[in-house]
């Protein structure tokens, strides 16, 4: 599950202040011919489609403000699906990513946590399976047989909790669903469910809920029928052969200290959380006995 | 008042605005059609060009998807062409794999995943690639098959909603109606006004000469003259030209039949006279026979005698003129005496000339014509029969009735009528006196004329010429005809 600032249609309702907005804008001005210019001395940071698919807008402030609190110029890349921001990560093309939490326990051994968002408060956060609001399903088992869309296969509330709920139904998507598809990303979930494409979704609650607020006659055509326990949020990691880098924990930092800086907070304000803090792998053992559990089915 | 019911008799101020309507009514409807089908040609063609458009957007957009079979990339691509095509209202789109069944639709509740593309809809696309139009619904369906290769790996079905297409076609039609009639309509306006401007000095002009006809040639006055074109204004200068001529022929010929009326009075008076003074020289010496041989019976018989004889002539002479004169009075009829009257008044000159007069009077009873006209008209005629007769000669008259009208010939044995004065006599109509002649003639063309008489001219072996009048009976004339030969009746009687 990779971070998942909710898609912002209402840009007016996130309060961004006009100095972070000035700042923001110069600072791309300033900082993307440099990027181009010093690509081999730019950090990489890898995100994930759900995130670029939101807001432009937003990709450009947290570009400025990564840049100037690490103090290089920052280069964001974007890829289709989470196995290759994970794929670019492992292979060392990336300096940080943030990735899901699938992902995070698959190559625990290989990344290493520098931030995790704080949601409400708190670093965890919900899966949700929805269906559109015209249908009589009440309950997870009640979607038997519709036809189902996924997230992203590395995605864990988009993915790896259904799969998890499945297995241990002893079945499989295959069997369970009349048909399942994946959409690459979680408001496509809600779009594929309202639209009638899909009967059933599996998604992130935290995407669900500030769709609530920002897209609520998208939102309002979709009902949760289940709600997962609270998981480790999806973090920010780095290669745990580079967690003890300047770099490494410059970004840190810079996530860290996102609250105290006022083009920080626009970017908290548009992505919905609160700030970023440090993490323990505890937080995603809930994520990491559901993948070996199907794991093991598999 | 002729009937407008033929085109034919609609007035020229009606005829050219409606030619003018008609004829922008005609080639508005020719403008139309051609619009119309150059606009539907158009839509067609531009339909066309932006569904093929649209179709080469989608299956570059969908042929990824279709490859891998991937539900959500063809939904989101066909999802997101149905905004991004101008003037391609897609109603639905379905991305249908070669088994039939839907791999995604822009509408997905109606056409879900995995479902058969309903036959309904199926049947309405081309069997082969192509668009297909439906005006009536207001709708087109097209189709393109995407290929790998040789092989399909899917279809793309559209239904496009053409109702806008047909709403600017109904919009350019009622555009084209509303400014085409107004057109007609204007141009009608504008040439019955200006129809009607044009056309004004023509009315003018024709209720003048309607006045000539009546019988009043006024000439047109300046106030109706304002504003004239050149060719108006010379027909009015010609018209009141003409007008002052004919008053004056008019006058003049006034003036001529007056002298000439105190010319055949000086004559009659001058005639009676004769008749008159003949006997009173006889009756003078009756008188001095009488107071000589008043004493002798039968000289005295004798000579009284003659007295009556000579009183009764003379009563006979001036009841005849009273009879002449007598205007107004036997207008409504004429009967035989009426005729023979006429013989007293022409005998003098007859006698002048020693011209012998065959007179036919067959007339029986009172007739319903206008006496005093049929009297005038004879006795000129009778005149200038013995003008003409040379001395010696004779003149002939014969009257007489038929069911219908009162028939009088009169014949002369002269030279005969000049060819003119024979046209002239015969033809009618208000021409002033002949030039060169009496006003004879002239007065019995009136008389003829207006009381609807016919004149024709006779020749006869032993007379030379002969001139006949029929004057037709009137029936109002028979109801006052009795009355008024009451009234002659007792006229005569009383003197």
């Amino acid at each position: 599950m990779p971070p998942k600032s909710a898609p912002i249609r209402n840009p007016e309702r996130v309060r961004i202040g006009r100095r972070s907005v000035i700042a923001g804008g110069f600072a791309t001005i300033l900082l993307r011919p440099r990027t181009a210019a010093y690509a081999a001395d730019a950090v990489s940071f890898g995100l994930t489609p759900v995130f670029l698919d939101s807001d432009v807008q937003l990709l450009s402030m947290l570009e400025t403000y990564l840049a100037a609190r690490l103090g290089r110029p920052v280069q964001l890349v974007k890829r289709r699906t989470y196995q290759e921001i994970t794929a670019m990560l492992l292979s060392g093309q990336l300096d940080a990513a943030w990735v899901c939490d699938d992902p995070y326990v698959q190559h625990e051994d290989k990344f290493a946590l520098l931030a995790v968002p704080l949601y409400q408060h708190q670093p965890l956060y919900q899966t949700y399976v929805i269906v559109s609001d015209a249908s009589k399903a009440q309950s997870f088992d009640d979607i038997r047989g519709s036809v189902h869309a996924f997230s992203d296969p590395d995605s864990t509330s988009g993915y790896l909790v259904t799969r998890y709920l499945l297995a241990l139904r002893r079945t499989t998507p295959e069997q369970f669903f009349r048909t399942s598809f994946f959409t690459y990303g979680h408001r496509n979930v809600v779009r594929a469910v309202a639209s009638g494409l899909a009967e059933s979704g599996s998604m992130d609650g935290y995407v669900w809920d500030v769709m609530r607020a920002r897209e609520p006659e998208l939102i309002n055509r979709t009902r949760v029928v289940y709600r997962s326990e609270e998981l480790g949020f999806p973090p920010i990691v780095g290669l745990k052969s580079a967690s003890e880098t300047d770099l490494a924990k410059a970004l840190s930092e810079a996530f860290k200290a996102m609250p105290s800086y006022p083009l920080g907070r626009d970017i908290l304000a548009t992505l919905g959380l609160d700030g970023f803090t440090d993490g323990e792998p505890d937080l995603y053992r809930g994520t990491l006995e559901k993948w070996l559990l199907v794991k093991a089915q598999a | 008042m002729r009937s407008l019911t033929h085109i034919a008799n609609w007035p020229l101020a009606w005829k050219v605005p409606l030619l003018a309507a008609g004829l922008m009514i005609g080639v508005a409807v020719l403008i139309s059609q051609f619009v119309l089908s150059r606009l539907a040609s158009d839509q067609e063609n531009n339909l066309r060009l932006l569904t093929s458009a649209y179709l080469d957007g989608v299956s570059a957009a969908v042929l990824p998807a279709a490859q891998r079979a991937d539900v959500w990339e063809a939904f989101d691509a066909l999802d997101r062409a149905r905004g991004h095509y101008t003037g391609v209202n897609v109603r639905f789109s379905i991305l249908a794999l070669p088994n039939g069944k839907v791999l995604a639709a822009s509408d997905p509740q109606a056409f879900p995943v995995q479902s058969a593309v309903p036959a309904e809809v199926d049947k309405r696309f081309a069997p082969q690639d192509g668009l297909v139009i439906d005006y009536t619904s207001g709708r087109a369906w097209l189709s393109r098959s995407l290929r790998e290769g040789r092989f399909s790996i899917g279809r793309i079905l559209a239904e496009i909603d053409i109702s806008e297409l047909l709403r600017v076609r109904r919009q350019v039609l009622l555009t084209l109606i509303a400014v085409n009639a107004a057109l007609a309509l204007g141009f009608a306006a504008i040439g019955s006004f200006a129809l009607k401007r044009m056309l004004e000095p023509l009315s003018v002009f024709s209720g003048y000469v309607e006045r000539v006809r009546a019988g009043r040639a006024d000439p047109i006055p300046a106030s109706k003259r304002r504003g004239l074109s050149r060719e108006f204004d010379r027909l009015f200068d010609r018209f009141n030209a003409m007008a002052r001529a004919l008053n004056d022929r008019e006058e003049l010929a006034s003036r001529l039949a007056e002298q000439e009326k105190y010319a055949v009075l000086g004559k009659l008076a001058s005639g009676m006279a004769h008749e008159v003074n003949n006997p009173l020289g006889g009756l003078f010496n009756a008188l001095d026979t009488l107071r000589r041989h008043g004493d002798d019976l039968h000289a005295r018989e004798a000579t009284l005698s003659l007295l009556q004889r000579g009183l009764s002539h003379i009563r006979n002479v001036v009841r005849s003129s009273l009879v002449n004169y007598r205007r107004g009075d036997s207008q409504h009829s004429a009967r035989a005496v009426d005729i023979d009257d006429l013989r007293l008044l022409i005998e003098p000159d007859a006698s002048r000339k020693a011209i012998r007069l065959d007179w036919i009077n067959d007339i029986r009873g009172s007739l319903p014509v206008a006496g005093e006209s049929v009297r005038q008209a004879t006795l000129n005629l009778l005149i200038n029969a013995c003008a003409a007769t040379p001395p010696g000669g004779a003149v002939q008259l014969r009257a007489r009735a038929t069911d219908k009208a009162l028939m009088i010939d009169v014949g002369d044995q002269g030279p005969g009528l000049p060819e003119d004065r024979v046209e002239y006599l015969l033809g009618g109509g208000e021409d002033g006196p002949a030039m060169g002649g009496g006003l004879g003639l002239w007065i019995v063309r009136r008389l003829v004329a207006d009381e609807g008489a016919e004149i024709a001219l006779v020749r006869q072996s032993g007379l030379t010429t002969i001139i006949r009048i029929v004057w037709p009976f009137r029936d109002e004339a028979l109801q006052h005809a009795s009355v008024d030969d009451r009234l002659v009746e007792e006229t005569v009687h009383a003197e």
